[in-house]
């Protein structure tokens, strides 16, 4: 292998043996590639006594300190995770079938839920409903019944006044018993119709109260 | 030892040694990393180094103490190099230790445990560094001192040759001093520190002359007083 001073650098970059040979022929010959050479090797030389292989025996107990006291964290940081990670360790049909419980419970939470408050909501509505339930519409009744009753006797007092008397007063009184007796015969009939409709209890009552008001007048206009 | 430049000795016969896989020329007498574990112990995942990295993997703290016998030494003396001074080099090695236990799960064995030990210390040696010199830079602008400006040249006067290498080393960049020292003076191969380094093995060839010819340059005697000095 011929070796020439430009392929020195090339040598030096990624010879291989045979090369680094030729280059060494080359110098025997050649003053500035066998300086060059030597600089180089020596460079490696003096390289490698840079080494210090003087121990410091204090270093590795300080270093066991440390990795021991590491390793302490890391166990506890780890314990704490275990707790939380405990999940992730079971089989994966376990994580499914987990998974799948979790899924249903909130569902018929869900529904419970929604079904609660549309029974609460219906019942709120109740109060404000124009219809009366079952028990209200028999109190409603039973006081009804009483109150016509009071009223049939007031009308039965004054009955022979209302019979006897001809004075216009007394036709007009009678006329509007008549008038109100009708109406409260036609408020009646509906209201056998309809008897939980609230609206109609309302205007029977406004009735009955304005007869009684007619009667009392009557018997206080008794001379 | 033999002078750069400046106090060469007689030129030693030229004894080409080959590394394992790749071509090495060495001087005769220099031996070839003898206190060392040799290349071949370090390359990609061998049985020990699995076995070693499995320890460790298991929390065993005398693997970390094995780990520390093969390479401690060798570990302080490359963080020395790279950060200037013991305290600071012990440091890091701790410092990496403590980086292997944490990262160690991480290790897969695609490369040998010793190149992935030796790559964490190397960034953390680079962080130290680059710490250090923002510190310094925060001292400077509070009007603190300058920090002292390295020796260009290593005058034939000198009294340590040792000490004008570490100081023409410091002048180089820092991925020519990590390849040199990795390369000339721990005897790591050009396979483990592309390992190490991430780059290519070519890179770390370049890398190497490039770092070498500047060395070479700061060491270079003054203009007629070539083979002088102390021989």
């Amino acid at each position: 292998m011929n070796m020439r001073c430009e392929d020195r650098e090339r040598v030096f970059l990624d010879g291989t043996p045979e090369e680094w040979a030729a280059l060494e022929l080359h110098a025997a010959s050649c003053p500035p590639c066998a300086e060059e050479m030597r600089a180089w090797q020596e460079l490696s030389a003096a390289a490698k006594e840079l080494r210090d292989d003087q121990e410091n025996v204090a270093l590795w107990p300080r270093i066991a300190v440390s990795l021991e006291a590491q390793r302490e964290q890391i166990a506890r940081r780890e314990k704490r995770w275990a707790f939380w990670s405990l999940g992730w360790r079971w089989p994966l049909v376990w994580q499914t079938a987990l998974a799948g419980a979790l899924v249903l419970a909130l569902s018929f939470a869900g529904i419970y839920f929604y079904v609660q408050h549309r029974q609460s909501g219906a019942a709120g509505n109740a109060a404000n409903d124009p219809f009366l339930n079952d028990h209200a519409l028999a109190e409603v009744q039973r006081t009804e019944n009483a109150y016509m009753l009071a009223i049939d006797k007031l009308a039965a007092e004054t009955k022979p006044q209302l019979d006897s008397a001809s004075s216009p007063l007394m036709d007009n009184y009678r006329e509007k018993l008549l008038v109100l007796d009708s109406a409260i015969e036609e408020l009646r009939s509906e209201e056998g119709q309809n008897p939980s409709n609230a609206h109609l209890r309302y205007q029977l009552l406004a009735m009955y109260r304005e007869k009684q008001g007619t009667l009392q007048e009557i018997l206080e206009s008794k001379p | 030892m033999g002078a750069v430049g400046f106090a060469l000795t007689a030129g030693p016969g030229i004894a080409p040694s080959q590394r394992q896989g790749e071509s090495r020329v060495q001087p005769s007498g220099m031996g070839s990393s003898s206190n060392a574990p040799s290349a071949s112990a370090m390359t990609a995942a061998n049985p020990e180094d699995l076995a070693l990295a499995a320890a460790c993997q298991r929390g065993d703290l005398q693997a970390y103490e094995q780990l520390y016998r093969l390479q401690g030494t060798r570990m302080k003396n490359l963080a020395r190099h790279l950060l200037g001074t013991p305290s600071d080099a012990e440091d890091a090695v701790q410092e990496t230790f403590l980086k292997v236990q944490r990262s160690i799960a991480s290790f897969r064995g695609q490369s040998s445990f010793v190149t992935w030990t030796f790559r964490i210390l190397v960034n953390t040696c680079h962080d130290m560094r680059r710490r250090r010199m923002r510190r310094k830079e925060n001292v400077a602008q509070e009007g603190g001192a300058a920090p002292e400006p390295p020796e260009m040249r290593a005058s034939g006067a000198h009294p340590s040759l040792r000490l004008a290498l570490e100081r023409a080393i410091a002048t180089l960049t820092q991925h020519q001093r990590d390849v040199f020292l990795l390369y000339e003076v721990e005897g790591f191969r050009h396979a483990e520190i592309a390992g190490m380094l991430e780059i290519t093995e070519t890179a770390s060839k370049n890398t190497l002359f490039y770092a070498k010819r500047s060395l070479r340059q700061l060491l270079a005697p003054p203009r007629g007083s070539q083979r002088g000095g102390a021989e």
